[in-house]
């Protein structure tokens, strides 16, 4: 038997009571709050606490490889060496000892300092990108002296590289890391920060090709950011743990290396300018030139912002491609357009002739100069000898309009349909339009001015190259195409491009024999103003340029510039051989100062010549 | 000596007894699942504590509370000298100056404080009843408010919240329990109210205003103070129902827990053993503190009634703002889950406190 003793304590008397309700109510709320994390948020919490530890790691994809036509690599990815920092481990110390190690321009050393060490919150226990792209001797050097850099983690990455340099610069693009916009714009093609994105040409165009498909990979990370490698680690990974990239596809351009660097050779001594050589019957593009060209891997990879500076203020406009993007006036070559109006619409007879003396009246007191005095003239001599005075004449039978149709039916007026470099369609003026856009209107002046490739007329050097094409194969418009096929990455065919033409122009057989003997006659009779610069043993056709530019450069920083900008442009567009056609040129000299037939002629002659040698050689 | 009167029939509680073993148990488990991929031995040096603190239990059950009665000041006296000799020659870590280093272990004796201040009150409270039935005026408060707040002003300049406001916790715990006039109740609780801003200035520190401003607004920093807060909730709520299993916790293993094995052992169990091992658990420390009430209201005389208070107290207190924090109830403060909590000191403060419960209840019966 046991038996409590009397208590002495009765001074708390029914405050026990109280005690007790007290520590029970207390002891409920805890559980309650049990309950409701537990159960009530249990399942968001677990989901949490997952994210907590798990991390997805991104595998970027190899971005798609770029060929010409002989398999020759025009763009592919090499490994570079990305500097990585984790702000809590990388120390002063680190950084003092990094700074010492390394030539590092001042750029970086402020990147790191002011953005990278003052990383805050949990941001600090990620490995941040602190410097792209070093040089392999200092990624050695960094790596052994590991110990000294904690924090510091050096990972290889793919970064483009052109091999061939600046050949081909504008159709190849460039790449570059996806700006806030970018991901913002273009949330469907999935972009994360540090993707590269092409940012013109056909990296620009063929994008979705050229990215392939990210993969990725989980990571158990402790609270530190730190890797757990684990074999158990596995445990608590999400099924599939890892997903393989898909290398992006690979990009066959139509590009023959060795004629764009014949055409980009020949243009050398000139500094601002374009070319392209296209197939006729296909439209495919063998070379694709505007000068100055710019260095790819110089732009994809850090660029200076001086050297940026440097880039976009060169009054010759390097980033500007002048094969579609820049228009110009296409000066005598346009003279086609009018020539072949009036002889399909027989306005004009070839026995028809007309004297030249220098320049051409109409109205009161308006005269329009020609280059000088041509004497009697035919509709073929005048193209032959590019008279002006001729086709003023011509321009006022075949009217404005009629002229702006026959433009429009070439082409001339709307982008080709390459869709490279936000491609320009050009301008083609019509009645109406300079009715609106002018306060006295329209006149026949206009007439004029257009029959000779001046006034408002704009075209690109594609479309010109498009049209001569179509002339050579005798009404066949073909569209310009650049990719010959993509392949994916095990070398498949996935997308081919068969040869597509626009339109057959239809003109009756007469206009054609007209003007392809006409054509050639520029160059293989006496009088032809591209005689000089024939070849002998091919027969080359064409027609000369010479455009007046009279544009005021309000821009220009001295009077020299400002005299370049005044000077004339050199066309010359043509295609070879005449019997049997299988290339057209066109190359385009900007403000070269001298007559086609001295500039635009000999570098056309020299591209056509190049490309008959290889083409022969591949023959043998 | 030991027992001046010798009529009392020893008795075992054996519920308390099974509850301390039980208690230890689980956290021991807990500490092994906490620290165990960390290279740091605090398991083993957990089990040593455990035998340490129960050859205390057991001595200090063995001796007649009685005894204790009489020595209240004495042990009150050393203490504050410790205390002080704390602030002049002690071991600092983090920031703050608690730690006696004895031999080969680190004493916190704000910790083991806790006792003399439940040993001094009680000796008060015994020594001078009531003077009036309506009960103790404010005046009757002075002596046993000096007893504590000296103390806890010594024990806030090393500084450490955490005990510091346990000690004030007792104090008001075992004062509220005793017969006062209601006029005294409300001039006690105006006074809280008042004294709290003059804390906030002129106590607190920066890194502890902190702390309770993130209380506050846990989403006013997520990544600094706010995300051990977040850390915590995420370790406790992912467990659900049945918990992730043993050694299966992930906000442990891979280290997003704070202080795991001091600070937060709660959210470590009950991310690993869930609702349901987390309600068992607080099972236990409920029927732990409500034990000691029902011993206070049996015990003998005043003084035992006021030790298993006191002791009472300091379970019921610990145990409420250790789980609260970690549930992002309260704000973050250093206060162990008793017996549960990896360390010496705290180990022993538990160990002696229930060693005093096992005193009173062992010497409740008489002689038959």
């Amino acid at each position: 038997m046991r038996r409590l003793l009397p208590s002495e304590n009765s001074e708390f008397g029914k405050k026990f009571r109280y005690a007790q309700i007290f520590i029970v109510s207390c002891f409920l709320i805890l559980a309650g709050r049990l309950v409701q994390l537990q159960v009530v948020y249990g399942k968001e919490y677990r989901a949490l606490s997952n994210h907590n530890f798990l991390q997805k790691r991104r595998i970027d994809a190899p971005r798609g490889v770029i060929y010409d036509r002989e398999g020759t690599v025009l763009a592919k990815n090499v490994v570079s060496f990305n500097v990585y920092i984790t702000p809590i481990f990388f120390k002063e110390r680190s950084f003092q000892f990094l700074v010492r190690l390394l030539d590092l321009p001042q750029s970086d050393i402020d990147f790191i300092k002011h953005r990278i060490m003052m990383s805050e919150g949990r941001r600090r226990t990620y490995s941040l990108l602190a410097i792209r792209d070093i040089p392999k001797e200092w990624a050695m050097i960094l790596e052994s002296n590991k110990t000294y850099l904690r924090g510091l983690e050096i990972v290889p990455q793919e970064k483009r590289f052109y091999p061939q340099g600046a050949l081909a610069s504008h159709l190849l693009g460039f790449v570059g890391e996806v700006s806030r916009e970018d991901l913002e714009q273009y949330r469907e093609m999935s972009y994360l920060p540090l993707d590269w994105r092409g940012k013109s040409g056909v990296e620009w165009k063929y994008e979705k090709e050229l990215r392939g498909r990210r993969g990725f990979v989980w990571r158990v990370l402790d609270a530190r950011g730190r890797r757990v490698r684990d074999v158990k680690a596995h445990r608590w990974m999400p099924h599939p743990w890892r997903k393989d990239p898909v290398p992006g596809e690979n990009i066959h351009l139509t590009i023959d290396a060795q004629v764009q660097r014949a055409v980009e050779r020949a243009l050398s001594v000139y500094n601002s300018g374009a070319a392209v050589v296209m197939e006729v019957n296909t439209g495919k593009i063998l070379a694709y030139t505007s000068k100055p060209s710019f260095d790819p891997n110089e732009l994809s990879g850090k660029l200076s912002s001086t050297r940026a500076h440097e880039i976009y203020a060169n009054p010759h406009k390097p980033m500007l491609d002048k094969v579609s993007q820049g228009t110009y006036f296409p000066g005598s070559t346009y003279k086609v357009i009018p020539a072949i109006a009036a002889v399909e619409e027989q306005l004009v007879q070839n026995d028809e002739y007309h004297l030249c003396k220098g320049w051409y009246e109409y109205g009161r007191n308006s005269s329009f100069r020609c280059t000088h005095s041509h004497g009697l003239m035919n509709i073929h001599s005048a193209v032959v000898s590019s008279c002006n005075v001729f086709f003023f004449m011509l321009s006022e039978r075949v009217g404005m309009d009629r002229m702006a149709r026959y433009a429009r039916l070439f082409g001339f007026g709307t982008p080709t349909g390459l869709g490279l470099n936000h491609e320009k369609g050009g301008f083609i003026p019509t009645k109406q339009w300079y009715a609106q856009k002018f306060m006295q209107g329209f006149r026949i002046g206009h007439t004029l001015n257009s029959a000779i490739g001046q006034g408002n007329v704009k075209v690109t050097v594609l479309q010109s190259a498009m049209v001569y094409g179509a002339i050579a194969t005798r009404g066949k418009l073909m569209q310009p195409q650049i990719i010959d096929r993509i392949t994916d990455y095990q070398g498949n065919v996935v997308q081919g491009f068969t040869p597509i033409v626009k339109r057959d122009l239809g003109f009756k057989p007469e206009t054609y024999d007209f003007i392809i003997s006409s054509l050639s006659g520029v160059v293989n009779e006496p009088t032809g103003t591209a005689y000089k610069g024939r070849i002998h043993g091919l027969m080359v056709a064409g027609k000369t340029g010479t455009a007046q530019v009279r544009k005021i450069n309000r821009d220009a920083l001295n009077k020299e510039e400002a005299k370049w900008s005044h000077l004339d442009h050199a066309w010359f567009a043509g295609f070879a051989p005449v019997e049997k056609p299988e290339i057209v040129v066109v190359v385009l000299i900007e403000h070269v100062g001298v007559f086609a037939s001295k500039a635009a002629v000999p570098v056309t002659m020299n591209i056509i010549r190049k490309y008959f040698e290889f083409s022969r050689n591949q023959k043998r | 000596m030991l027992e001046p009167q010798g009529r009392f029939r020893l008795r075992i509680d054996w519920t308390l007894l099974l509850l301390l073993v039980a208690i230890c148990g689980l956290g021991l488990l807990n500490l092994y699942s906490a620290s165990y991929n960390v290279k740091n031995p605090m398991f083993t040096q957990q089990i040593y504590w455990i035998f340490i603190g129960f050859s205390a239990f057991l001595i200090t059950a063995t001796i007649d509370y009685r005894v204790y009665n009489k020595v209240a000041y004495v042990i009150y006296a050393i203490g504050v000298l410790t205390l002080i000799l704390v602030l002049v020659t002690g071991f600092v870590k983090h920031g703050s100056r608690r730690w006696l280093i004895i031999g080969p272990m680190r004493l916190q004796p704000s910790e083991l404080f806790k006792i003399a201040i439940i040993l001094a009150l009680a000796h008060f409270v015994d020594a001078s009843p009531p003077k009036t039935e309506q009960g103790r005026t404010l005046q009757e408060l002075i002596g046993p408010s000096l007893l504590a707040g000296f103390p806890f002003l010594l024990i806030m300049i090393q500084p450490d919240l955490g005990t510091g406001l346990l000690v004030l916790l007792i104090f008001f715990s075992i004062m509220f329990l005793l017969r006062l006039r209601i006029r005294s109740v409300i001039t006690l609780l105006s006074s809280i109210i008042v004294l709290a801003p003059l804390v906030w200035t002129f106590v607190l520190q920066t890194y502890q205003k902190n702390r309770i401003l993130v209380f506050l607004d846990p989403a006013s920093d997520p990544s600094g103070h706010g995300w051990h807060y977040r850390q915590s909730i995420f370790a406790i709520g992912s467990g659900e129902w049945a918990g992730k299993g043993f050694l299966s916790g992930t906000q442990s293993k891979f280290h997003f827990l704070p202080a795991q094995w001091s600070d937060f052992p709660f959210s470590v169990w009950a991310e690993e053993w869930g609702l349901i091992g987390s309600i068992l658990l607080l099972g236990l420390y409920i029927w732990l503190v409500l034990l000691s009430i029902s011993l206070a209201k049996s015990a003998r005389d005043r003084f035992a009634s006021v030790i298993c208070l006191g002791v009472g107290a300091m379970f019921f207190w610990h145990v409420i703002i250790n789980v609260g924090m970690v549930m992002g109830l309260l704000p973050i403060v250093g206060v162990t889950l008793p017996l549960f909590s990896h360390g010496g000191s705290s180990m022993l403060t538990f160990m002696v406190g229930a060693g005093l419960l096992m005193s009173v209840s062992s010497r409740r019966y008489a002689f038959e």
